[in-house]
């Protein structure tokens, strides 16, 4: 069956789109080789045709115009709204003891973008080292990380990825011209292309038995919804509610919802309260007293582009192994002197954050949400 | 481009649902939205006064007033898509559920939520759903089959299947009317408990024991609970977790996934697994067990807990004394032994205990004897804040009812039952029954309902003791058996309820042609499963978070809450609720057709506020949720827990949560025989001899029959038993470790695209695949690699999947997740829709065994398999 048709999307761009997932995977992420295996073959697989250089082109050469339109806006509007983000820092904090890996902040980020299928703002990388029975297993939860230093706002020839108030890396999509310098200057692969109508899925006319059941067309016009039914048009409060054909895509930290003052939806929907959001210009703020107190970490340091997620303690449980600013603590079976030991083990707790007493980082999402917007 | 942005911003961004329906959402039918409960207030004169909650609940907001530029609102209902049951609330923009998080009103889970929640989204919008009942056109039955349906109306359908009804009344065969269901909210009991009832048949079939009823065995003989239990974890300071996966699959995922980390700080945890599981990665020391030794493990801990003098004086007691005499192989005297609450600790020690050290369980169970010996120890120098954690591995195994007794019996030793940090029962809560359905219970119906039931629970060799009664527990899988085999008679009439017991039994294929057999059969489903390919009517139900009322019961954090489902979108499609309303239609039928006894029963759900009686299946679903709940929100009826100022306020809030725990309330005062935590179970002892009795027979032969090797006393403590696997064990087969995908939604969430999008937060699985993990070693052995297409194979039957190696898993083994494998329930689901499967479901290669103690199906520890390369499927 064939996915091919004239859409007319919502900037006005008219393309013939045949998109085959395969061609435009995103040699960073990794998100479209995923893609190709969501779909059963045999039951209404979207890869019919290919996405032909003319179709890149022509996407690319309508995108060119419409920065000849853009080119007009000041920089100044691309911090309207986030007025009360000036002269903050935003940076996350990703708490890995925290974290089980359980993969709610990715669906929480789809729920609330709007993403279409295989693609993922929010994801993670899962390794497995060693050889049974000694086995760690680790879960890294990966998102933009808005680079002071950002790699793909300075190969971007349009200035379509930009920084805004807070040091976020935003992207105007009325600027951007599809043509990947970014994607291809992003170590962490962490933009995406967008090719293709969004939620092409949901255009399917076929039931799956006749008269009986839906289709994903007429489910789509029974509810409602732009393009897809779970449609949350409050993402367009700031940039795109669903991204089209011929742009890039990637997480802006929830702006809309930042201009909201209300927290990205990763950290408001992380079931462990492994992300701390918040500003490193304050010192006060949870966020600076975490990284002052845990030894941190970011992706790929050495090469400069200063990343605004930090990642701190560990996947692993960490109890015999508590991580400080120093050697790893020895570990003694003296049972006298484990019981020593156990006592001090229950001293850092007094320091762990999240409690009241005196020293202790409060992390809950209230405490971040007054740092930050009072 | 100017146009494009006042599109974007300004037209669609500031539309409140006050403002008007949104143009995609106007092609619904005025009557439909008049219909339902979350419709705008307009269309309030509409509907029925008793109806009016409804209206006043639609116009209050959950989180207080809307900030600019948000245009939804947060209202709660509840998650059914495991056994957590968190309460939840939906966002909803227009009528249409777009986020879902967790209620922050709930004491248990709070904000917390899964991502199991978040997949419901994706469950309720699916495009595979079944939007009006069909009927089966073709009458051959079978797999494979196509069953020809053709949509009806639903006055033919519930025409349809009150005229079967009837025709067994007249017969006088009203107990070969079957009624299985699944999931559920706590409006159950009108559709499983009260309308076979009034029917007149013994057999309502609920899924438990292919859940966790070997898990409640341990607990109900020594403590006298026969339940799930809460764990302690903000206040403990160890925790073993047998063959439970807390933070990925059950139960209060949410909870404990929020309580992990600062856990982790505090306390030092273990994990007994054979696989590498998401909590075992967590923790701080995994015992990878060979499937099915759990209990030499915990037995073992238990001699090592006595022999360091290391157990809990306060709860157990202490030797006159106050000298050690557990020593290794060494008898001790029981009147040397003072005990506080506690019974049968030497006879324990003397049965059993004695010889089990940790270098006997190391060569059993593969983990080496200083773990054994170091995790007992941190264990008890714990105590009492220390937690045995007990879930499905240890105990749905064949001989599982005894693991759950060992493992448990060691929160015994510690003094965690009941305690601080420990293992926790379930809070008060004041919930009510419905009205009584005796009045309205005829002699035919009488007659029928003292008819054995079909699943032969209570046969010599199948005891199923729930609540020590002989029998007392449902043995799901067994009906099928008892179907085919018309003992004790032939099922005519069979109506099914969110279950799809044609994909979630071990050893499917003889469901398959169980109900191929049924003449008459009915499914009430979201989505055309597997279970509906053989029926003659499948009705379209509600989806349990967003559209339907009900209420559910669940523990955790030291309280428990009673959340409520709501429907809070716009119904997508022409569904019904199965408990409440469907009910109330086929009542109605009846009564039309002669028969007025289930109406008349229906018609006493009153209202509580107004003394109203129900009309309709609307106001009748309504009204049987304000009384059940009543004593939860009625302030001249409060007895405990959150206050409401009455029904709007409860509704609106979407969740009650009790009072907080009262720790050692139980100590000394515990539902066994003796009162005391039972260490030699007198009140095991009495289930047996009674079920014993009712065969004149003996213990010893009921142990023979149900395929223990306990003789004599030993039936009555916690004891190793050898684990009853099935296939041969050679250097070809591997012993198979099933487990649950964190993503399922108990089977029901295949067809949903994030399940295959997200599938490698399952540990050691692949983005869109169905996996066979291997461990590398057995990988290289047999030429296996990533990625190959493979065939597992067990007496049973066959699965195919695809081969990934992975060091987590203990060689000689194959961990394979359950959920996928569904040759129905959509397109994604399956690789062709009634006919070829996706992925392979583990049920294939499951046999039908039992602990047949409990009555539980054996998932785990159970079969051995041969491994096959096939040749990849043509894509």
């Amino acid at each position: 069956m064939s996915r091919s048709k004239t859409v007319k999307t919502q900037n006005t761009l008219i393309s013939e789109t045949n998109a085959k997932e395969e061609q435009i995977e995103n040699p960073g992420s990794g998100t479209h080789s995923r893609y190709k295996n969501l779909r059963s073959p045999e039951s209404g697989s979207p890869k019919s045709g290919d996405l032909s250089r003319r179709d890149f082109l022509k996407s690319m050469g309508t995108g060119a115009a419409v920065v000849g339109i853009a080119g007009g806006c000041s920089r100044a509007d691309a911090n309207e709204g986030l007025e009360h983000l000036e002269g903050t820092n935003l940076v996350m904090v990703i708490d890995l003891q925290r974290c089980t890996g359980c993969g709610g902040c990715d669906l929480a980020c789809k729920s609330e973008n709007n993403l279409r299928e295989g693609h993922f703002w929010s994801h993670h990388i899962t390794t497995t080292s060693g050889k049974f029975p000694n086995v760690r297993y680790e879960y890294l939860p990966t998102l933009c990380n808005h680079c002071e230093n950002a790699p793909c706002e300075k190969a971007c020839p349009t200035s379509a990825l930009h920084k805004v108030n807070g040091g976020i890396t935003a992207h105007d999509p009325q600027k951007c011209i599809g043509c990947r310098a970014c994607i291809i200057n992003c170590p962490y692969g962490e933009v995406s292309a967008h090719f293709g109508q969004p939620h092409e899925e949901w255009q399917e006319e076929e039931e799956l038995i006749a008269g009986v059941t839906g289709s994903a067309k007429s489910t789509l016009e029974d509810v409602g919804g732009e393009r897809i039914p779970i449609y949350n048009n409050e993402r367009e409060n700031h940039g795109l509610g669903n991204r089209h054909h011929g742009i890039v895509e990637k997480c802006d930290f929830c702006l809309h919802r930042l201009r909201e003052k209300k927290l990205p939806a990763c950290v408001k929907r992380c079931p462990t309260d492994a992300r701390i959001f918040g500003d490193l210009n304050d010192p006060n703020s949870s966020v600076s007293r975490i990284l002052s107190r845990y030894r941190p970490f970011r992706r790929m340091e050495h090469l400069g582009t200063q990343p605004k997620v930090f990642y701190v303690r560990s996947f692993n449980a960490a109890a015999d192994y508590p991580q400080t600013k120093g050697e790893l603590a020895e570990v003694d079976t003296n049972e006298e002197r484990a019981g020593e030991f156990f006592s001090q083990m229950q001293q850092n707790q007094t320091e762990r954050y999240g409690r009241d007493e005196d020293g202790a980082i409060d992390i809950t999402k209230l405490a971040q949400q007054e740092q930050l917007f009072g | 481009m100017q146009d494009f942005k006042d599109k974007t911003v300004s037209a669609k961004t500031f539309d409140t649902p006050a403002s008007g329906p949104s143009t995609k959402s106007s092609r619904k039918s005025f009557l439909k939205r008049a219909l339902m409960a979350g419709s705008g207030a307009t269309f309030g004169s509409m509907l029925a006064p008793g109806l009016s909650t409804l209206k006043a609940a639609d116009r209050s907001n959950g989180s207080g007033t809307q900030p600019a530029g948000q245009n939804g609102r947060w209202e709660a209902s509840t998650c059914l898509g495991c056994t957590s049951w968190c309460s939840v609330q939906v966002y909803v923009q227009d009528g249409r559920a777009t986020k879902v998080r967790g209620n922050p009103h709930s004491k248990v889970n709070g904000e917390n939520l899964c991502v199991r929640g978040h997949m419901s989204l994706q469950q309720v919008y699916d495009p595979d759903r079944l939007k009006q009942p069909m009927k089966r056109t073709n009458p051959r039955k079978g797999r494979g089959e196509d069953p020809g349906f053709v949509p009806i109306s639903w006055d033919e359908a519930i025409d349809t299947i009150a005229e079967k009804i009837m025709e067994l009344r007249r017969n006088e065969e009203t107990h070969k009317l079957l009624l299985t269901r699944g999931r559920y909210t706590y409006l159950r009991d009108i559709l499983y408990d009260r309308f076979p009832k009034i029917i007149g048949s013994p057999n309502n079939i609920s899924h438990s024991s292919i859940c966790a009823e070997a898990e409640k065995f341990g607990p109900y003989f020594t403590e006298g609970i026969w339940a799930y239990r809460q764990y302690d974890v903000r206040n403990a300071r160890y925790v073993i977790c047998w063959g439970a996966d807390p933070v990925a699959t059950n139960r209060q995922v949410p909870l404990y996934n929020n309580a992990w980390g600062e856990l982790l700080s505090r306390a030092k945890v273990a994990t007994v697994e054979p696989r590498l599981s998401a909590t075992a990665a967590k923790s701080d020391e995994w015992l990878p067990v060979k499937p099915g030794e759990d209990g030499a493990i915990a037995v073992a801990m238990a001699h090592v807990i006595l022999t360091k003098g290391l157990w809990n004086r306060e709860f157990v007691g202490d030797f006159n004394d106050g000298e050690n005499r557990f020593k290794l192989g060494e008898t001790v005297d029981e009147n040397s032994f003072n005990e506080n609450y506690a019974h049968g600790l030497v006879k324990w020690w003397n049965l059993e205990l004695k010889d089990r050290t940790p270098e006997w369980a190391a060569e059993r169970a593969g983990v080496p004897a200083e773990q054994i010996e170091r995790v007992a120890t941190g264990l008890a120098e714990a105590a009492p804040h220390a937690i045995c954690w007990v879930g499905g591995g240890p105990t749905m195994q064949v001989r599982g009812a005894y693991n759950s007794m060992a493992t448990h019996a060691l929160n015994g030793l510690v003094g965690s039952v009941d305690n601080v940090g420990g293992t926790l029962a379930s809070n008060p809560e004041y919930s009510r029954g419905f009205p009584s359905v005796d009045p309205h219970l005829d002699d035919i119906a009488r007659r029928g309902i003292a008819m054995q039931k079909i699943d032969q629970r209570g046969y010599l060799e199948f005891p199923s003791l729930n609540g020590g009664r002989s029998g007392g527990g449902v043995i799901t899988n067994r009906a099928a058996d008892g179907i085919l085999d018309e003992d004790p008679y032939d099922i005519k009439v069979a109506i099914a309820y969110f279950n799809n017991f044609g994909f979630s039994n071990p050893q499917i294929e003889r469901w398959e042609r169980a109900l191929s057999k049924i003449p008459f059969n009915v499914h009430i489903t979201t989505h055309a499963a597997e279970y509906s390919m053989f029926c003659d009517i499948v009705l379209p139900a509600t989806h349990g978070m967003f559209e339907r009322h009900g209420f559910m019961k669940s523990i955790g954090n030291g309280y428990r809450q009673l959340p409520v489902n709501r429907p809070v979108i716009d119904r997508v499609w022409d569904v019904k609720t199965d408990e409440s309303e469907i009910s109330w239609l086929i009542a109605e039928k009846l009564a039309e057709k002669g028969f007025p006894n289930m109406l008349d029963h229906f018609r006493e759900y009153r209202d509580p506020e107004t003394g109203a009686v129900p009309q309709n299946a609307e106001e009748f679903d309504l009204y049987a949720l304000k009384y059940a709940t009543r004593d939860l929100w009625d302030p001249a009826h409060y007895k405990g827990g959150d206050r409401f100022d009455g029904w709007e306020d409860f509704y609106r809030t979407g969740v009650w949560n009790s009072d907080p725990y009262n720790y050692r309330a139980r100590w000394g005062n515990m539902g066994t025989q003796t009162g005391q935590f039972e260490f030699y179970s007198q009140t095991l002892k009495t289930a047996l001899e009674n079920h014993a009795g009712i065969y004149n027979t003996g213990v010893d032969q009921i142990m023979e029959s149900a395929h223990y090797l306990a003789r004599g006393e030993q039936a009555f403590v916690p004891h190793y038993e050898e684990p009853f696997v099935h296939g041969e064990e050679n250097e070809n087969t591997f012993h198979l470790v099933d487990y649950k995908s964190r993503l399922n939604r108990e089977g029901r969430s295949q067809n949903c695209s994030w399940y295959y999008e997200m599938k490698d937060i399952d540990m050691g699985n692949v983005v869109g695949e169905d996996v066979a993990q291997f461990n590398p070693v057995d990988g290289e052995r047999l030429g296996l690699r990533n990625g190959d297409a493979i065939r597992l194979i067990s007496d049973t039957g066959e699965l195919e999947c695809t081969a990934n190696l992975w060091e987590g898993v203990r060689p000689g083994t194959v961990a394979k997740a359950y959920g996928q494998g569904h040759w129905a329930y959509g397109k994604l689901a399956s690789k062709e829709f009634g006919k070829t499967p996706r992925g392979g479901n583990n049920n294939q290669v499951l046999p039908a065994d039992y602990d047949r103690l409990s009555g539980s199906s054996a998932f785990y520890g159970v079969v051995r398999v041969r491994v096959e390369k096939r040749s990849p499927s043509v894509t």
